[in-house]
């Protein structure tokens, strides 16, 4: 008898024989020929610019947050689409005044321009040469905005 | 000795079979931790997280209990879901007074956000 | 079942008039960016027209949504305290001078401001532990955006980031302790955890362990939102920090919400339903969890703590914060007492508290506007430069210690009286040196008020005509409940008649 346990372990095992074995297949019948522009980070096709810890806008974050919420308020249509043929017209119009709620927020969202990309640019560090270095640093203030 | 080997081995014949006290004991330990993490971080993110876990600790005693009810009660599915949203709402606006909070402060930790007196 | 739904929706009615005006703010912000007041008058009317609704519903008793919500005249009652505040609120926020800098947007913090006070009606009414879990969570992230409104200020910034950590740990913990109640009993609604309760607590001392221990998490919740002691640390700093007008509609709306819920939650769970032999209008508790015990010392820690350390403050706005938990404290004595008698006595001061509560914080609003400072030391003079405003802070004040001819005295009266007939003595001789403590910190306002005079004498206060009828609209209760009290205690009493019964 197997026991739950039991299943989970066998379900390990093959998880990891799977990706092992196609890594040593792969490994095994493959030529190898390395160059510079194979052995780099794959960035979508890209060539690969800067350090990996640098720091994003925080404007990315804005986004992530409001795709955040939309995405998780979703799941309130999925027990309503399984029990929707029971409820008719009821659960209809309820989920109607639902989803109107969540549009009301994403025109205020849009209105107020929290998605839109183009807004005021920030100041790069500017160098000029022969008076020395004068820098420009952003301002908590502008990052803000 | 002898009692430690009798607990092992009830323990060994307990464990394979998964019921309700397993997924108790798991919320437990993510209660705990959860907590541990309220406690000793500063960080007011970590802080953000910890209380995640306690959510989450939560939700695996709602589900689990649904799960091994004995008259198919749906209650805490549902409490589950409701879980989830609002977690994922209480994570954007601490987010987003964290973020402010840095921009006005430089810094996120909870002991040196205090120009309120005592 | 169509009509079952239909019934339900319109005694839902009053809720779904203030969701409506949360969106038409928002609408209304998105179109008429560059004049906040209408949005400011479109809630007012929204709050207006809800509390209409409210006095519709007078003598209904259901309970609506399969369990979710109950209709009785106790949810009736704190809905209207929570509106009230609401309008009291709305319209000193349409003044002041701490949220009408220029470039600010106010559409958001009316919207806001309308789905905190929907979080506090569902508190009021929610029957369901997972109603009750989403209905505190909507009145508290509102709640936490508003505090820190006034974004560039730091302290308004500190206040949000406190009360949302300690908000979200309270409310953390509480869910943990509903997740092991519903595991016990099998049921989130309360009527069904009280029908299933005698069992489980038959099953020995596991059980009745675990029970406990699901009490003092959800206690936890409750604890925080009407701030007593052990869950209190959140209130000086974010009352003092947060926009003024926002503190005064915490410490009123919040805490009716959050006090209409925890006696529900006690009420209809823990009750014997079966005991037998009570004199009418009492009730006794399980046996096996002593809840009571753990809410008076709750109450004893919150009003001495509160009282004494209020002692220490020179800031107006935080002195009164610490007087808002010693205040929580009294009215908890009034939740230990299991009787109609103590659940009437809490209405009653709650109706008091409204007026006299609000009055002060507008007090400090109108003066901080003015003067830039919540300094009790810059009080100096007031009452000779602005007789009136200094008079009426001075009569919320005396009604807040709870000495006659105040209304104060009346709340106070009726919550000793009930501990009294009781049989909590003690706990009446505890509360009642609380008050003599409070009378000691206000005396340091009155006489800076009257007694001192500033060197350097400034202006007097003018008010405009809408600020002079908010302080009267105010001050009128404060006094006239002090004289003629019996309708509002007529009305608390048919209100907790029928509570508890379906």
């Amino acid at each position: 008898m197997i026991t739950d346990f039991g299943r989970v372990l066998i379900f390990l095992i093959v998880g990891v024989v799977f990706v092992a074995g196609g890594l040593i297949v792969a490994w095994l019948l493959r030529p190898n020929r390395p160059y510079p522009s194979k052995l780099a980070t794959y960035e979508c096709g890209e060539v690969p610019v800067g350090d990996t810890r640098v720091r994003f806008n925080v404007r990315f974050y804005v986004v992530a947050l409001i795709f955040l919420i939309f995405d998780v308020e979703v799941v309130f249509l999925f027990p309503w689409a399984v029990v929707y043929k029971n409820l008719g017209w009821f659960a209809f119009i309820e989920m109607l005044v639902f989803l109107g709620m969540l549009a009301v927020g994403y025109a205020y969202v849009w209105r107020k321009g929290d998605l839109d990309w183009d807004k005021p640019a920030p100041k790069v560090p500017r160098y000029e040469k022969g008076i020395g270095v004068q820098e420009t640093r952003m301002t908590e203030e502008e990052i803000a905005v | 000795m002898g009692s430690l080997g009798s607990f092992w081995n009830e323990f060994s014949a307990w464990l394979p079979h998964v019921q309700l006290a397993h997924f108790l004991i798991v919320s437990a330990i993510l209660f705990a931790l959860g907590i541990y993490a309220i406690a000793t971080r500063r960080n007011a993110i970590m802080v953000l997280m910890g209380v995640e876990l306690v959510l989450n600790a939560a939700n695996i005693n709602f589900i689990a209990f649904s799960r091994y009810s004995t008259d198919m009660n749906f209650d805490g599915q549902v409490a589950a879901i409701f879980v989830i949203i609002l977690a994922a709402a209480e994570a954007a606006i601490g987010l987003a007074i964290v973020l402010n909070i840095y921009h006005r402060f430089q810094t996120v930790n909870v002991d040196e956000v205090s120009s309120l007196k005592e | 079942m169509s009509d079952h739904l239909l019934n339900d929706l319109s005694l839902f009615a009053p809720e779904t008039a203030i969701t409506l005006t949360l969106v038409a703010a928002i609408l209304a912000d998105l179109i008429f960016r560059r004049t906040p007041l209408v949005v400011a008058a479109l809630v007012l009317a929204g709050f207006v027209v809800t509390g209409l609704l409210l006095l519709g519903q007078t003598g209904v008793n259901a309970s609506i949504f399969t369990g979710m919500i109950a209709v009785d005249s106790f949810a009736v009652f704190f809905k209207t305290i929570v509106v009230l505040a609401g309008i009291l609120v709305v319209v000193f926020s349409m003044e002041s001078g701490e949220l009408n800098s220029p470039g600010r947007k106010l559409g958001e913090y009316y919207a806001l401001l309308c789905a905190a006070a929907l979080g506090m009606m569902l508190m009021a009414g929610a029957s369901n532990l997972l109603m009750m879990y989403i209905a505190i969570e909507l009145s508290s992230l509102s709640s936490y955006l508003l505090s820190g409104y006034t974004r560039e200020a730091p302290d308004s910034s500190e206040a949000s980031l406190k009360y949302l950590i300690y908000g979200a740990v309270s409310s953390g913990l509480m869910l943990y302790g509903i997740s092991l109640m519903y595991g016990l009993s099998g049921s989130l609604d309360l009527r069904a955890i009280n029908r299933a309760l005698p069992q489980v607590l038959s099953g020995g001392g596991a059980a009745s362990f675990t029970l406990l221990i699901a009490g003092v998490l959800a206690l936890a919740g409750f604890g925080y939102k009407i701030s007593a002691v052990p869950f209190h640390f959140w209130t000086p700093d974010v009352y003092e920090g947060a926009p003024i007008t926002i503190t005064a509609f915490l410490s009123v709306a919040s805490k009716a919400g959050g006090f209409a819920m925890m006696i529900r939650f006690f009420k209809v769970t823990f009750i014997d339903a079966g005991a037998v032999a009570l004199p009418a209008g009492t009730w006794a508790t399980l046996q096996g969890f002593h809840w009571v015990d753990l809410v008076a010392i709750l109450a004893v820690l919150s009003m001495t703590i509160g009282n004494l350390v209020a002692v220490w403050q020179n800031n107006l706005k935080r002195l009164l914060a610490y007087s808002s938990i010693a205040h929580a404290g009294y009215m908890l004595t009034g939740v230990v007492v299991l009787s109609n008698q103590g659940l009437a006595a809490i209405m009653v001061y709650f109706g008091v508290y409204l007026f006299m509560n609000l009055g002060a914080f507008y007090c400090v609003m109108l003066i901080a506007d003015k003067t830039g400072s919540e300094d009790i030391d810059e009080y100096k003079g007031i009452g000779g430069r602005s007789p009136f405003l200094a008079v009426a802070l001075a009569v919320f004040l005396v009604s807040l210690t709870g000495l006659p001819p105040t209304a104060g005295f009346i709340g106070k009266l009726y919550l000793f009286a009930a501990l009294i007939n009781s049989g909590w003595t003690w706990l009446a001789i505890v509360a009642a040196l609380n008050s003599v403590i409070a009378l000691y910190y206000y005396v340091r306002v009155f006489r800076n008020m009257f007694l001192r005079t500033e060197e350097p004498s400034s202006p007097g206060i003018t008010l405009s005509w809408l600020q002079n009828a908010a302080l009267v609209v105010l001050l009128v209760p404060t006094l006239l409940l002090g004289l003629y009290f019996t309708p509002l205690v007529q009305l608390a009493q048919a209100s907790v008649r029928l509570f508890g019964t379906p």
